[in-house]
């Protein structure tokens, strides 16, 4: 489903070039759980960003379903994303202004799905997600563990060939991360790739692959048995 | 998607109240002024546009051509006939004399109530080239024979009450009775027209005004014409050109030019004493445009500068596929809804604030001026134009910033629009302030020195009484005498003397020929007459500067002229004057200069000095009496004056007037524009303090972890002030070396007008500028201190 080759970064200051991804090369497999791993600073969100078509590679390439997608233009990429990518964050990342439905609503209004498959699709991935009670509260009236099974609601909501995950269990507890952690598991084992970027090695055993980063490059790669 | 942006919206106004209502009350003041102006404008340009042909009217006026060229819009009497029936240009021509308020008495039995009512004489062709119908029926003969009248509604309901008014009479000036024969709509506002009775012309038989007299003019006296279609008025201003050598052979045929005035014009042309100037409205409207601007500049600039909070929002939407294209959409919907919020405030204010904005101008603008066709457009522009204008750049801003960086909210301030751009548009709302607020310094201060000058004469505490509009042999002096001797027995009384017209306000202005010392022919400049008895100096506080006051006879051999005369004919000398023969009017007066008078102001401050003559002629007729009261008695000195009056004139009104008053009538349109600018001034700063208010509590949340930092580090309060206030003050300077010569050249086109005109001071341009620095120090001290008081710990959590 992903393969990169050589993809290189850098962020410049006026005098200062950081190199965040340096030659960096790996495949992602369609139905595969891959965990990023790193200290930070090494690239792990840089990687996320591009592979979340957020962010433009300096070099090297980067094929999304076999197509090169490294020169897209803002509008392919936005076009790419809505239909094929879902994203979780750290920080849930939902909109304070909307209610919970209306969040996890949005992707499908972009999507330009027609209002009544619209609500049918929100109310049934919030019933799965078990949050349907809720579906009238704003964000800042749920508990961490509920904003982020929003999150996901919403990353999954357009039934996405990949999900990307950037540390989202790294403002939970562990009950709350350990349910997190089941939801992401459970959409993977129904066909959804998944590439998560952790700082917890707790979480990165529920992938089936780590990849270890620094400085921008894979350092090492181990697959775990499962 | 519509409904979800318009709810996110919604959702907005109320999270950030204040925010939303800087927005809305900044751009809700902008558009109540707008719509004032509006009104105001729409109204003016709307004069008699209501008549059938209006494009085919024209008025006839004419030009003296002399030293100067003077403007007169009317012709001689005999004119208007000679264009009516020796040519065919036109398919009907009239004449109306319009004499204002006259005397109207309706008996009833025995008794008599009188009343005053503006009142014209026409002819029937007058109603049927303007559009003024007659209640209930058509016009046919209304107004072709003598002493029949129709009326307004309001004057029937004046005069008749409730009594059907047709068949009705009532007798005018105590001379003629009338007949009432029709009943007219009432006239609209927007008409150059407003008398409430006309009577038929015919009834003025013997007046002055009917002759076919081609020597002199007056401007009560106005005609009309409605051309043929396809006449062009430039060819029969051509053909007028040859009326002095045919009707008035002795003239200079250079001197008088007769013209076509356009009727659309007339409102709009001062040249001619139009009601008010295409400048003022264009002033206006500029002004009206600029509060918008400035409203929407306190939009952009604090939608942008918010732009950081909402960049969550907007990486988010980006995130889960939002284009450009409906990001930008989703904040013009943000703000078209609070445009729509603000327009309908704003709507609601202007109708409340209409009446007090009809007192200013004297009008009676209707809130049905806002149901028209101009006023919705005017609405629908504002409602889609203000958000393109106030809601592209910050959506534009925001849609553009990237969605990594929006997420991670590490916008730049050049990423949020650049500060730069903000700092270019406060500087422009603070020019304008700067502008409005030294024009009206000047204004006001013209206004005093036109009001509190020394005009020459003493103004103050003299009373002018009208005289009735009696036959001549009453009004003569002799009648007269006994009036004013029985008035200066009170000891409230000071001086009287009976007149023509007041030294300055003149209200009966009469210019004519002269010669002088036996030159032979008139002199090119004519001489402005101020006829009264030898008290008019004492009265009026004229002061002699060579010669003496002439001597109350029964001819008018002795003249006194002004220093201005003297310099017209090149004699600067007032002694030199003394004794030379002067004739006035042709030979209406042939005597000798006896005494001359220091120059006064017997016009506006707009108008030179005229060369003046004072003389007494004991047959003349005397339209007022000037007295000088005791004003710490003046209630008791007016009731005085009106019990002799009343008793010398029982069927006439009392009425009277205060000189210092009638002079501050002249500057009335000075007082309503600086009515205006005053509010609008104060608008502008009210609008500017928001918008400084709104920035610098996003500059204060912006910069909380600067502010920990420096306190942390030792900074004091005084230095953290300081930082906030750096950039307002570097703004203001800019504003104001900006905004100094352009406020200076608007200050100079406009005291052009006047002949005499104040000094333009330095601090017209400095006080304004002071005025914005203290303002913003005072915002910036109130929220800055409250910032610079918290406590470090906080401020550097809170980031």
């Amino acid at each position: 489903m992903i393969k990169i080759t050589d993809l290189e970064k850098y962020y410049r200051t006026e005098e200062v070039q950081t190199v965040a991804l340096n030659k960096l090369s790996f495949d992602v497999r369609e139905g595969e759980f891959v965990a990023i791993m790193g200290p930070s600073g090494c690239g792990k969100s840089t990687l996320l960003n591009i592979l979340g078509l957020l962010d433009d590679p300096d070099g090297g390439s980067f094929i999304f379903n076999g197509i090169e997608v490294s020169g897209f233009n803002e509008r392919k990429r936005a076009n790419l994303r809505k239909h094929n990518i879902g994203f979780v964050f750290q920080s849930f990342n939902l909109i304070d202004e909307l209610t919970v439905y209306e969040n996890v609503e949005l992707p499908l209004i972009y999507t330009g799905v027609k209002a009544g498959e619209r609500k049918e699709r929100v109310q049934q991935v919030l019933e799965k997600m078990q949050i349907m009670h809720r579906r009238n509260h704003f964000p800042q009236q749920l508990s961490g563990g509920q904003q982020q099974r929003v999150a996901v609601a919403r990353a999954v909501v357009n039934n996405p060939k990949l999900i990307l995950a950037d540390e989202p269990t790294g403002n939970l507890d562990s009950s709350n991360g350990n349910e997190v952690m089941d939801l992401l598991t459970e959409l993977n084992q129904q066909g959804t790739t998944i590439v998560m970027v952790t700082h917890s090695e707790h979480d990165a055993k529920f992938s089936h692959r780590i990849i270890r980063m620094l400085d921008g490059q894979k350092v090492t790669e181990n697959i775990l048995a499962g | 998607m519509i409904r979800n942006y318009l709810k996110i919206a919604w959702r907005n106004i109320k999270k950030r109240k204040s925010i939303a209502f800087i927005h809305i009350t900044g751009l809700a003041i902008g558009f109540t002024c707008a719509t004032l102006i509006f009104l105001f404008i729409s109204f003016h340009l709307s004069f008699d546009n209501f008549h059938r042909n209006s494009n085919r009217i024209y008025r006839l006026v004419t030009e003296i051509h002399r030293e100067d060229i003077r403007y007169k819009a009317t012709v001689p009497p005999g004119l208007p006939n000679v264009f009516k029936n020796n040519y065919s240009f036109a398919e009907k021509v009239t004449k109306i004399v319009d004499w204002d308020e006259q005397l109207i008495t309706v008996k009833s039995g025995d008794s008599q109530e009188s009343y005053k009512a503006k009142t014209a004489f026409t002819e029937p062709d007058f109603f049927r080239i303007f559009n003024f119908p007659l209640l209930h029926k058509n016009f046919s003969d209304e107004l072709d024979a003598p002493n029949t009248a129709v009326i307004t509604p309001q004057a029937a309901q004046k005069l008749f009450g409730d009594t059907p008014p047709i068949g009705k009479t009532f007798v005018w000036n105590n001379e003629e009775t009338v007949l009432v024969t029709g009943v007219l709509r009432n006239l609209p506002e927007n008409t150059m027209f407003t008398s409430e009775v006309f009577i038929s012309l015919n009834t003025l038989r013997n007046s002055w005004v009917s002759k076919e007299t081609w020597t002199g003019t007056s401007s009560s006296l106005q005609s009309f014409a409605l051309l043929h279609p396809g006449q062009h008025p430039a060819d029969i201003e051509q053909v007028m050109k040859s009326f002095n050598a045919i009707y008035l052979p002795d003239a200079d045929k250079d001197e008088y030019t007769y013209k076509l005035q356009p009727f659309n014009s007339i409102h709009l042309d001062t040249q001619y004493s139009g009601g008010i100037s295409k400048e003022l409205l264009w002033t206006l409207g500029i002004v009206g445009i600029l509060l918008l601007l400035i409203a929407c500049i306190n939009f952009i600039n604090i939608a942008a500068a918010q732009s950081a909070y909402r960049s969550k929002e907007i990486g988010l939407r980006k995130v889960l596929g939002g284009f450009r294209k409906q990001l930008l959409l989703q904040f013009l919907t943000e703000t078209f809804l609070i445009t729509l919020i603000a327009l309908i405030v704003g709507l609601g204010l202007s109708i409340v604030l209409l009446p007090y904005f009809n007192n200013i101008f004297g009008l009676s603008l209707s809130v049905s001026g806002l149901l028209t066709l101009p006023f919705t457009i005017f609405f629908i522009i504002l409602l889609l134009g203000i958000p393109v204008l106030a809601g592209s750049y910050p959506g534009i801003i925001l849609a553009r910033i990237a969605p990594v960086l929006a997420l991670k909210q590490k916008l730049t301030q050049k990423d949020t629009g650049g500060v730069m751009t903000r700092q270019v548009l406060i500087t422009g709302q603070f020019i304008v302030s700067i502008i409005l607020i030294a024009i009206m310094l000047l204004i006001s201060k013209q206004i005093r020195y036109a009001t509190q000058s020394d005009l020459g004469f003493d103004p103050s505490a003299i009373v002018m009484a009208g005289l009735p509009d009696l036959p001549d042999e009453k009004m003569k002096a002799s009648g007269l005498t006994s009036l004013k001797s029985e008035i200066l027995r009170s000891p409230y009384i000071e001086e009287a003397s009976v007149c023509f017209t007041s030294p300055g306000a003149p209200i009966n202005g009469w210019g004519t020929d002269v010669s002088f010392n036996g030159n032979p022919g008139q002199e090119k400049f004519l001489i402005e007459s101020k006829m009264g008895d030898k008290d008019y100096l004492k009265t009026f506080g004229i002061r002699l500067v060579a010669g003496r006051n002439f001597i109350q006879k029964d001819s008018t051999d002795e003249v006194l002229v002004n220093e201005t005369f003297g310099k017209k004919i090149g004699i600067n000398d007032p002694e030199e004057l003394i004794g030379k023969s002067i004739t006035i009017s042709e030979d209406y007066i042939h005597g000798r200069i006896v005494g001359v008078v220091e120059d006064f102001h017997d016009k506006d401050f707009r108008q030179n000095i005229s060369p003046v003559f004072i003389a007494w002629d004991p047959d003349r007729a005397y339209n007022e009496l000037g007295i000088k009261i005791n004003r710490t008695h003046a209630a008791e000195a007016i009731r005085h004056i009106r019990n002799v009056w009343s008793s010398h004139f029982p069927d006439y009104i009392f009425e009277y007037h205060f000189l210092d008053e009638r002079i501050a009538e002249m500057y009335e349109s000075e007082q309503q524009f600086l009515a205006l600018t005053r509010i609008f001034s104060l608008l502008a700063i009210f609008i500017c303090s928001m918008g400084i208010y709104g920035l610098i509590s996003l500059f204060v949340s912006q910069k909380t972890k600067e502010i920990g930092i420096r306190k942390v580090l030792g900074g004091k309060v005084f230095n953290i002030l300081k930082l906030f206030s750096r950039d307002f003050l570097k703004m203001i300077t800019i504003a104001g070396l900006i905004a100094g010569p352009i406020a200076w050249y608007f200050i100079n086109k406009w005291l052009q007008h006047y002949t005499y005109r104040t000094t333009v001071s330095w601090w017209i341009f400095i006080l304004p500028i002071g005025c914005m620095l203290l303002l913003s120090l005072v915002i910036i001290t109130c929220k800055g201190y409250k910032a610079a008081m918290s406590n470090p710990a906080k401020s550097l959590r809170t980031e």
